[in-house]
This record gives C-alpha cells, structure tokens and sequence, in this order.
C-alpha cells in the first residue's frame, strides 16, 4: 500500500480536528483530502481511486448521518464516523446504513487506523468487482444484435437445435453466432458464459423443458 | 237579575235556612215568658248574619226572601202581629243581617274564618253591636207606630238591641261553625274526645245545678264555659254556648231559674237574663279568639323553629355554639355526624369539657395553635379563624376551616360564640400537590438546564481533547519511524500545546459566566435579610411541621450584601435542616441565631436531625446526601459567602444534628 494508490477523505468542521488527522494519517504514510462540511465534499472533484471516507456526526450544514443516507445510492466509499459525544441510536443507525466503525472522540491511532484499513480493503474489493462488471458490460456492448438475441438462449440451457428453433434460424447459423458470443465474451466455457450473464443481470427467459412442451 | 237568578243557592240550603229561622223564631217566642214584655233573645238575627257572611252578596236576595218567609210564617204561628207590623219588622231584621254582614266582610279577610282577636272583636262589635242598631230601631218605631205591646220607641230600643245582639252572640258563631265544618274534616283525638265528653258534663251539671237555682249564683258558669273555650276555642265556645242558652230557656220557662219571677219583676229580670247570656257569650268568644291566635302563635314558633333546626342540622357544613366561656352548648347534627360522637355527651366537671372535646378532636400537633388562638378570642372578643386538622369519626385527621365569632347581646356583652367547620382536605390535599408539581417542575427544569450546559461544555472541551491525543499519537508515530522526523514532531507538539490552551480557555471562560457579580451589594440591617427568608420559609415549614426558632442579637450592624445571594444561601440552609429532619420523631426545630463577633456578624442554622457524615466533602460540587439533590447547593452557598469576603462551615449540633455556621464581616467604611 503506497500514498498514491489510495486516498482518505476527512469531512470535520473543527479545524484542530482536521489538521491532527491530516498529521496522524500523514506519519501513517496516507494522502489526505480534508473538507470542513457535507457540501464541500458532495462537490468536490475526488481522485478515482480506492478510499475511506472519516466523518463527522456534527457537521455545519447536515447530519453526519443524513449525509451518509444521501449519498448510499452514489459509489461512495465506506465511512469511519467520528463524534463528540456518541448515543447508541445514531451508532446502530450508522452501522445498519453500511458504516466500518463508530469511534468517540478522542479515539485512539489504532482504533482509527484499524476501521481506516478495513475500509479500504472493503473499497479495493467493490472497485475490483465494479470495474470486472465494466469490461463485461463493454464485450456485452461489442455483441451484434443476433448474438445478444443467441446469448440468453443458450445460457438458458436450450439445445442448439430448440435455440435454432426459437429464433427461426438453421442449427449451423447458430452454432456460428454461438461461438462467437463465446469468443467476445471471452469464455473460456459455457459455465464462464453463464456466469458472466448472472452478473450482467441477463434475463434466463427459456428452460429446455418449457421448449419442449 | 240574570247574575242574581244564576247565583241562586240550592234549594236544599234555603231550605234549611227557612226551617233554621222559624225554629229561631219559635225559641224567641217561648223564651218570651210574659206575654207583652217582647222577645228577650232573637236566634235568628245570628242565623241570618252568619248565612249572608258566608253567602256571596249577589246570592243575598234569596236568603232576604227565604228570611221574609220564615218570618212571616213564625208571624203566623207565633207573634199574631199585623202583617205591615210584621212585615216591617222583617225589613229591619233584614237590614240588620246585610248591615252587619257586609261590615264583617269588609273588615276581615275572606273567607271570614274569625281566627285572630282582631278578627272576632271586629265582628263582635260591628255584627253583635252596631247591626242590631238597624232592627231596633226599625222594630221600635214600628211599635210604637202600631202601638203594639204598649211600648213607646224609648223602652221598646234597648230591649230589641239587647236581644238581637245577644241572638248574634249565640247564634253567629254557631252557625259559621256548623257552615264551615259541614263536611267534618276536623277529627279529635281520642284525648279530645274524652276532655270534650268529661267537660260537657261536668258544664251540664253546672249549669243545671246553677240555672236551676240550687246554686245562688248563674255566673258559675263561667268556669267551664272558658274551659270550653281554651280548649276547643271557636267550636267549643259556639256549642256550649248554644248549650247554655237552651239550658237556660227551659229553666226560665219552667220557672226554675233565677230568671223566672214575678210579673212585676220580670222585666228587669229578663234584662239581666239578656245580659247573663251577652256576657257568657261576649267572654268565651274574646277567650276563644285569644286561646286561637295564642294557639296559631305557637304553631307558628314551633314551625319555624323547625325549619330553622332543620336548616342548621342539614347545612353542609359543620355547625357549633359555646357559652361566653367556652363551654360547649350545641353540636350540629353534621358536627356530630363527623366526629362520630356527640361531644355534649362528653361528660365532665365545667370548664374542662372544653378541653377535653378538643383534646379529642384536634390534630395533637395544632392542639396547642386552637387553644391559644381560642382562649385569646374568648379574652377578646376577637373573631376565630383557623385551619387545623380534625379527627374524622374513622380517625382520619382532615383539614378543617374553622371560623367562629361572638353573639352579643344590646349592651354589647357576649351571649354565645357560633361557629362552623368547614372540611378543606380536598383543597390542601390539591394545593399541597400542585406545590409539589411545580417543585418537580422547577427541579426537573434545573436538572434539564444543567444537563444542556453539561453537555456544550462537554463539547467545546472533547473537541480539542480529541485534537490533542490524535497529535500526541502522530507526534509519538513520527518519533518512533525508522528514520524519526523531529521537524514534523516538533509541529503537532506545537498543536498539542495550542490545544490543551483553548481547553483550558473553555474553562475559565464558564467560570467567569459563574462568577459572582459585586456591584449590587448594600449596607442592609441583617435581621431584616433574616426575617424575610424565614417569611420565604414558613409554609414549607409548616407542612414539614417543623418550628423555626429566630433569634436575632439586637443592635446588629447593617452588613455591605448581595440581599438575594444571602437569602438564596439562608434558604438553601433552612431547607437543608428541615430535609435533614424529615425522618425523625420528636420535635422538630430549627434554630437561626445572628450576633455580633468582632468585625463580623455571625450566623448559625441548627438542626437536629441525623447530623452529618463527610462534614469536609459536602461543600464540594456535586457531592450530595440526598436522594434526588444536585449537590451543587452548598458549593453554590459557599461560593457566595465567599465572595462576601465569609466563611461558611459546619458544626455539630448539640446533641445530634448539624449547624450550619457562616460570618459576613461587617464594613464600617461602606457608603450608604
């Protein structure tokens, strides 16, 4: 983990607060991007890079805790809260919404650091998910329109004669625009086919049996 | 004529009245023994007036035709006199019963019941005595005219006047019985019956004894007459003497009585025979009308007597009366009702009955209170008013209002004290919770305010606190690296310190908004700072039941003080004490002394409750030995006597308990 592969956003509007992370999180070998209030980071351009997201209950303009409700349908990262004085309704309220941690102020480095790690970790795995589903969408996107009619068919599991039937084609035409959906879709096997489906969230309209009857 | 026709009486009761009046007329006949001397008692002049008092004027008519033919007819069987004589007689006999009825009725109040004395001598006089004027002199003149019974208008007069009035006498008041008691609604009691039984032989055997000459003298009467009269007024007067008239006839007629004599003689004896019955008559009617209204007098007394009773006994409210002195003389039905028991069957010797109905309704606690507070208005004269406790009859103690004040007589002297208790429990019960609402209230309120300001202090202190160890943990972070970078430690040590300052900035900051202001401080008399807290204190005081004994050292100098700070810090001592109390028996009294030592005035608050444990902690904040207290009360009292330039400390108390002792010195120098 390096100071270029990832970043850490403080939301804090007491300044002290902000430097001393800022200084904390620097001896730690982390890069930093402080913001003094909700809307100065709704706003702001941030780097696209694996981050964690350290916030305030108590800010100037919203709720910590509204923030966190505004921006979960965004790709936002996950958040650490830090607050003055915590209740147990905000704390479960945070962490049934998604949060890492909820620390008191003062909270100590290794709590801190501990949420911060898990939380980037976390962020890692969904960019490396969300940009594994990006370079399907894009083979999905370079199918022709006959292929993406001959791809939901076959990982239904019809025959290629029923699929041939379906579409009203010969079998050799559609084992021609089967292999190759195989070969832009860049499946190895009809089991990768399958799943890469499954994550595109492609509709399996036909089974073998209904085609049957 | 229409209307006259209309009122036309039945004929059953003209009737009647025609037979009525011949039977009158032949009992005058017989009573007129010696032919020539006229008629001695004229029944029917009674009968006549009696019927017309009670019959509406416009129904007269018939009774005048019913009279004219009865009279007539009696002419016929008995007087033989000429028919215009006769006839003219009538008219004067007729005249005198519309004359006297029509005086009667415009003078006493319809329907003419002759129940007051005003009433019967005004018939009386108007009916027995100027109605009969009109057929005396109507009948004498036509005597003398007709020349009848040789008789001048002179002599003929008074005989005729007598004997018509004493018709009236005997007759009227018999016949407005028999009218008015038709229907015979009046029972008597089998008492009466037998009073009436053993009184109407013993009146027979005197008048027969008497009026038949084997007594010398016919007043004898008397006695038994007015018996009849007290005892059965109108009625009895009306039959007896119907009675002693008819007795009398037959013994005069028979010659018997001493009323009966010889020719020469008779005329005069006959007088005194009209007179016999006039007087009998006249006294037992006046007797009857006294014994009525006398009757009527009581009746009405024991009524509203009743009523009064009934009213004071059903009050809703609980009503008493003593003498001069105190002693009970009467307990109203709701009195006794709520005690349980009546307190004049409290029987002991005089003047410590008293006593002894309060010891054993009074509260033991406001015992004391009553008795001063009575026995001063019982010295003075002085209205009583107040509230204390008294024992309900199921030894519930309730609050009760007590007002009483003196019944004085002309001369101004007391006759009686009256007094009444009013039950209050529900409203003491109301107010003492509405008081006890608005102290939760208040606390409530303080302890919110308190927690608010707890909470932003808390606040402005964690926000550099965190800042502080999130550098210290940099600042050790940059320390401990491979290669230590000092420049960068150096820096967040500088934060640390920039910090921890504005911490402690917050701090001294909330405690100048704490700090006592001395601007407002004034040379003031201490017992008078004194009085007023203990006035603050008393009802609170009163409800703990705790006595508060003052003693301020007179001559005290003025002291240079805050007025509200210094009571703020009497009450929150006196409050102490009496809380410290609150759990024990015995009596609970706090004592406030002020005096002089020195240069300062010195002042103690002293309890005797269970004293204190930790006498060096409490004045701490938020130390604190009660149950729901903040524990910033004494902290906040010593903070003020402090600022004073005092000192405030505790003491034990002798033998148990805590005083509270604080000293404001006195500044000689302050400008007033």
């Amino acid at each position: 983990m390096t100071a270029g592969d990832h970043v850490i956003f403080i939301v804090d509007d007491d300044e002290r607060v902000r430097e001393a992370l800022g200084e904390l999180l620097a001896s730690h070998d982390m890069r930093t991007i402080a913001f003094a209030s909700a809307g100065d980071y709704v706003s702001a351009d941030k780097p696209d890079v694996p981050a964690c997201l350290v916030l305030d209950v108590e800010l100037p303009d919203i709720n910590g805790l509204d923030l966190q409700k505004q921006i979960r349908e965004g790709n936002h990262p996950p958040i650490v809260f830090i607050t003055g004085h915590g209740d147990i309704p905000s704390s479960v309220q945070a962490i049934k919404h998604g949060a890492v941690d909820f620390l008191t102020k003062p909270f100590s480095d290794a709590d801190l650091m501990s949420a911060i790690r898990a939380a980037i970790a976390q962020d890692r795995e969904i960019r490396s998910e969300r940009a594994e589903l990006g370079v399907l969408r894009q083979r999905y996107l370079d199918l022709t329109p006959r292929e993406r009619e001959v791809l939901p068919l076959v990982v239904s599991g019809l025959l290629n004669k029923q699929a041939a039937a379906e579409l009203g084609i010969s079998e050799v035409t559609l084992q021609i625009h089967r292999r190759n959906v195989m070969q832009k879709m860049a499946a190895a096997s009809l089991a990768d086919l399958v799943r890469f489906a499954e994550k595109l969230q492609i509709p399996v309209t036909h089974s073998r049996r209904a085609g049957n009857t | 004529v229409k209307r006259v026709w209309s009122h036309r009486p039945q004929f059953s009761h003209l009737g009647l009245f025609v037979a009525a009046y011949v039977l009158g007329c032949g009992f005058a006949q017989s009573l007129a023994i010696v032919p020539g001397t006229g008629i001695s008692v004229w029944p029917p002049s009674g009968l006549f007036i009696a019927t017309l008092v009670l019959a509406s004027p416009l129904s007269w008519p018939w009774w005048v035709l019913g009279g004219c033919l009865a009279e007539l007819f009696g002419n016929v069987l008995w007087f033989h006199s000429p028919l215009p004589a006769a006839f003219l007689m009538y008219i004067g006999n007729a005249l005198e019963a519309m004359v006297g009825a029509w005086l009667v009725n415009q003078t006493c109040r319809r329907p003419v019941r002759l129940e007051t004395l005003r009433e019967v001598l005004a018939s009386l006089v108007l009916g027995a005595g100027i109605a009969p004027i009109a057929s005396a002199t109507v009948g004498s003149a036509t005597l003398a005219w007709f020349g009848m019974q040789s008789q001048t208008f002179a002599a003929a007069w008074p005989l005729w006047w007598i004997g018509d009035s004493t018709g009236v006498l005997i007759v009227a008041p018999l016949a407005l019985v028999v009218f008015q008691n038709w229907h015979g609604e009046t029972e008597l009691s089998a008492a009466r019956w037998v009073e009436a039984s053993v009184l109407g032989l013993i009146f027979l055997a005197v008048a027969a004894l008497s009026l038949s000459g084997y007594l010398p003298f016919a007043y004898i009467i008397m006695p038994p007459l007015l018996w009849a009269a007290v005892r059965f007024e109108f009625r009895g007067a009306a039959v007896t003497l119907t009675l002693l008239a008819l007795i009398t006839a037959v013994f005069t007629i028979s010659g018997a009585s001493q009323f009966a004599g010889d020719p020469e003689s008779q005329k005069q004896k006959q007088v005194m025979l009209q007179l016999f019955l006039a007087i009998s008559a006249l006294s037992a009617l006046i007797v009857a009308a006294i014994s009525r209204q006398h009757h009527r007098a009581v009746l009405t007394l024991r009524q509203s007597e009743r009523s009064l009773r009934e009213l004071v006994e059903t009050l809703p409210t609980l009503i008493w009366c003593t003498a001069p002195d105190g002693k009970p003389i009467y307990f109203s039905q709701q009195f006794r009702d709520f005690v349980g028991f009546n307190p004049e069957g409290k029987d002991a010797a005089g003047a410590s009955r008293l006593v002894d109905v309060l010891k054993a309704i009074i509260h033991p606690d406001d015992l004391d209170t009553v008795d001063k507070l009575f026995a001063h208005s019982l010295a003075t004269g002085e209205p009583y008013a107040l509230k204390h406790r008294q024992r309900r009859f199921d030894g519930q103690y309730r609050w009760i209002q007590t007002r009483a004040a003196a019944m004085r007589n002309g001369d101004g002297a007391i006759v009686q004290w009256n007094g009444v208790c009013l039950d209050i429990e529900d409203q003491v019960r109301a107010q003492d919770e509405l008081r006890l609402a608005q102290e939760t209230h208040l606390h409530a309120s303080r302890a919110a305010s308190l927690a608010e300001l707890s909470a932003s202090i808390a606040h402005e202190v964690n926000q550099p606190l965190a800042a502080i160890v999130t550098n210290s943990h940099a600042c050790q972070r940059w320390l401990t690296a491979d290669t230590p970078n000092i420049e960068r430690a150096q820096k967040t040590v500088e934060r640390v310190i920039r910090d921890a300052n504005s911490a402690a900035e917050v701090i001294s900051r909330i405690r100048a908004l704490f700090k006592q202001s001395v601007e407002t401080r004034n040379a003031t008399p201490f017992g008078n700072v004194i009085a007023e807290a203990h006035d603050l204190m008393a009802e609170e005081a009163a409800r703990r039941r705790v006595h508060i004994d003052v003693c301020i050292e007179s001559n005290l100098p003025p002291v240079a003080l805050d007025r509200v700070q210094i009571q703020q810090v009497l009450v929150n001592l006196v409050r102490n004490g009496m809380e410290a109390m609150d759990n024990i028996g015995g009596d609970r009294v706090l004592r406030i002394c002020a005096r002089q030592m020195g240069d300062a005035v010195r002042t103690e608050i002293s309890d005797h409750g269970r004293g204190i444990e930790s006498p060096d902690r409490i004045f701490e904040p938020f130390v604190t030995t009660k149950q729901h207290g903040m524990g910033m009360g004494l902290a906040i009292c010593r903070s003020i006597i402090d600022s004073h330039g005092g000192r405030l400390w505790t003491e034990k108390s002798n033998p148990h308990g805590a005083t509270f002792v604080f000293t404001l010195p006195i500044e000689t120098e302050v400008a007033l």
